[in-house]
């Protein structure tokens, strides 16, 4: 099946949170106690019962106070940080829509998912079980569209045919954050500013230590177990082992047994 | 008993088991974390959660047994003589027969070599286990270098216990002897640890 994704227009958006809401209706998650951090942005992170949410950024343009509106949520990498790391089968998995779903049945506790990921995405539960965006899988395989998606009055969420997003969204000029990236993400943003104004990452990876630990030391280690046991073995073989001499030993005598 | 020599006391031999089924505790249920091919290791323990709690119970009770068994034979493990010099030069007579055997202490360059690599694995295990303890109660960058350093140390300590289960038995026959029964024949200790055998001797 063709690889469905998000296209996420920031420049569409008003900050209307009909998102935020949407998601917690359709997949039933409570409302939570929150703070006033002295911004409009609220709840402040990405939470257990909050799959996807709008951050405010305030920035300033000619003089001028202005916002940056990003809906913040799992980007569904193609490449994902969070399935690398996740060492129960199925815990994480991708739909054939190519979205990254989760099954809390076989998540573990682990926590490995919240630091594999390279957009620090992946929240636990109560019950120590994961929590992110499914890209509401379970409408999509219906042929709904995700509630976000749904509820989004001014078009910036859309969702759909990966490439006809990516071609629309070229066609109509605009720089796609997430095109390429990580084999390509599952939510791609068009974005007013540089990436960096958003605080996404240029370019961003897989974490350097979650590279080396799942990519090298995993295969070398194996390899270095297996090699170890080897020349041991090889060892006993060849050379032998330091048998000790019960009669008549090189030098110095000896007791004898 | 005459043809023996008293090599480890009950205390030595006690800590060196309890650290060896606490160690074999922690690769059987670590590596259901480390690889999807050993995931079904933590049926052993019940179930992934109760695999994970093994692991930190176990991981206590060897961090401390792994400081008790340095400390205890510190005296002997932390100093290198040139006799030592030697013994690595020549691979500790391991790759042929006939080198005739260097004089060694209570412990030989290489048994040195490898309490020194324990104890610094020990804490570098101990304080990244620590860190992911709870991985998300420290910040991501580190509690990624921790994960990262904890399946490193341990593809180390995996090797040198491969090793050293391998030269402690069939590869130096009578070796075991003295963790089993605190004692070793004395042709043994003639032949491994010759300026050892001496002190201990020239006590009596």
């Amino acid at each position: 099946m063709k690889r469905k994704a998000f296209m996420i227009d920031t420049s569409l958006c008003i900050a209307c949170r009909s998102c935020q809401v949407a998601c917690k209706q359709w997949n039933k998650l409570p409302a939570e106690a929150t703070v006033n951090s002295g911004s409009y942005e609220n709840p402040p992170q990405l939470t257990a019962y909050l799959h996807n949410k709008i951050e405010f950024i305030e920035t300033e343009e000619n003089g001028e106070f202005k916002w940056l509106f990003l809906n913040k949520r799992c980007l569904h990498c193609s490449e994902a940080g969070c399935m690398k790391v996740c060492p129960s089968v199925g815990a994480l998995y991708r739909t054939e829509d190519g979205l990254v779903a989760f099954n809390k049945d076989k998540c573990i506790g682990c926590n490995y998912c919240v630091n594999g990921c390279p957009f620090d995405v992946p929240r636990y539960d109560a019950q120590n079980k994961i929590a992110k965006c499914h890209g509401c899988f379970d409408r999509v395989e219906n042929g709904l569209q995700p509630a976000c998606v749904k509820a989004c009055p001014t078009g910036t969420l859309t969702f759909g045919d990966r490439d006809q997003l990516i071609a629309k969204a070229k066609s109509g000029g605009k720089q796609i954050y997430g095109e390429t990236a990580l084999s390509g993400l599952g939510a791609m943003y068009l974005l007013d500013n540089k990436p960096q104004d958003y605080a996404l990452a240029d370019n961003p990876t897989i974490p350097t230590s979650i590279f080396l630990w799942k990519d090298v030391i995993k295969p070398l280690g194996i390899l270095g177990f297996w090699g170890a046991i080897g020349v041991a073995m090889l060892h006993y073989v060849t050379v032998g082992p330091k048998q000790l001499e019960e009669n008549g030993e090189e030098k110095g005598g000896g007791n004898h047994g | 008993m005459g043809n023996y020599v008293k090599r480890f006391s009950a205390f030595d031999r006690v800590v060196h088991w309890v650290l060896a089924i606490a160690f074999f505790v922690l690769v059987t249920s670590g590596l259901g974390l480390f690889a999807h091919t050993f995931f079904s290791y933590f049926d052993f323990f019940g179930g992934p959660e109760q695999g994970i709690l093994a692991h930190k119970i176990a991981g206590i009770v060897f961090f401390i047994t792994s400081i008790l068994l340095f400390f205890a034979h510190a005296k002997d493990t932390c100093s290198f003589d040139s006799d030592d010099s030697r013994w690595f030069k020549g691979f500790g007579g391991y790759l042929s027969k006939d080198e005739p055997e260097i004089p060694q202490g209570k412990f030989n360059a290489g048994q040195k070599l490898f309490a020194l690599f324990s104890i610094a694995a020990t804490v570098i295990l101990g304080i990244t286990g620590y860190i992911i303890w709870d991985p998300t109660s420290m910040g991501r960058g580190l509690t990624q270098l921790s994960l990262m350093l904890h399946g490193l140390f341990f593809i180390f300590f995996i090797m040198g216990a491969v090793v050293h289960i391998y030269l402690a038995t069939i590869g130096n026959p009578g070796t075991v002897d003295g963790m089993l029964y605190g004692q070793v024949k004395k042709i043994w200790a003639k032949k491994h640890a010759s300026k050892w055998y001496k002190e201990v001797t020239d006590k009596k």
